[in-house]
């Protein structure tokens, strides 16, 4: 079992109504497949599910498809960035 | 130098700290603003700039790194505040120093559309008493295409 930190941004943030949560996993799981099981956990998580929510693993841009390794200190998930 | 800050930048320190002497050819430089967004007073109107930290920070190095690997430059400068701003304030500043003007004008160019499309900062407009996040652009994930090698 994997103890992660996951934490959201922005509109998202909003939504859930929280910056921050630790989730349990059991790997292997994938981005898409924390995705849904966060979207069923959290208050209002179904905005997880929006296709345009992007994600990252310690910093670095992933997509659905890219699997959680052992070595993963925290997820993030958040809306198209808006810089600049 | 790549920075990530609430305070203002002064844009004559940041060009002088771009001029490698006897080397420098050419300086380009853009800064980035908040306009009015709104038909409301400028009192009236807000802009809050939210970021990761540590995912931005490596984002813009990822950005300024391909940008010293496509082109040949003397020096590049990002700087980019976050927190509470106000119309007309500054917003972002990329600068570049190269040898020449065309490198110097490309990697700037390039250095904004990745910086729009690939750091993690996100926008809230704020009208009197209504705040609203900035919906991203279709035409700056476009733009990123002509770059594509």
């Amino acid at each position: 079992m994997l103890s992660v930190n996951v934490v959201f941004f922005a509109s998202l943030k909003e939504i859930i109504g929280q910056d921050s949560c630790v989730i349990t996993l059991d790997l292997p799981v994938s981005i898409g497949q924390l995705k849904q099981k966060l979207a069923n956990e959290l208050k209002n998580g179904q905005a997880l599910l929006d296709e345009s929510i992007q994600s990252s693993v310690d910093f670095e841009f992933t997509r659905d498809a890219d699997m959680i390794s052992e070595s993963v200190k925290e997820i993030a998930f958040f809306p198209p960035v808006t810089g600049g | 130098m790549i920075q990530v800050q609430q305070e203002n930048f002064q844009v004559d320190d940041l060009y002088n700290n771009l001029l490698k002497a006897n080397q420098t050819g050419a300086v380009v430089m853009f800064v980035g603003l908040v306009r009015q967004f709104s038909d409301l007073s400028k009192q009236a109107c807000s802009f809050e700039l939210e970021h990761y930290p540590g995912m931005t920070e490596r984002n813009l190095q990822a950005i300024v790194d391909e940008a010293n690997s496509r082109w040949s430059l003397l020096d590049v400068s990002v700087v980019h505040r976050v927190g509470r701003l106000s119309i007309d304030d500054q917003i972002v500043f990329v600068g570049v120093s190269a040898a020449h003007r065309a490198e110097a004008f490309e990697a700037c160019d390039f250095i904004m559309d990745y910086l729009k499309s690939r750091a993690a900062f996100w926008k809230k407009e704020t009208q009197g008493l209504e705040s609203r996040w900035v919906a991203a652009n279709t035409n700056d994930e476009k733009s990123l295409e002509r770059w594509v090698k």
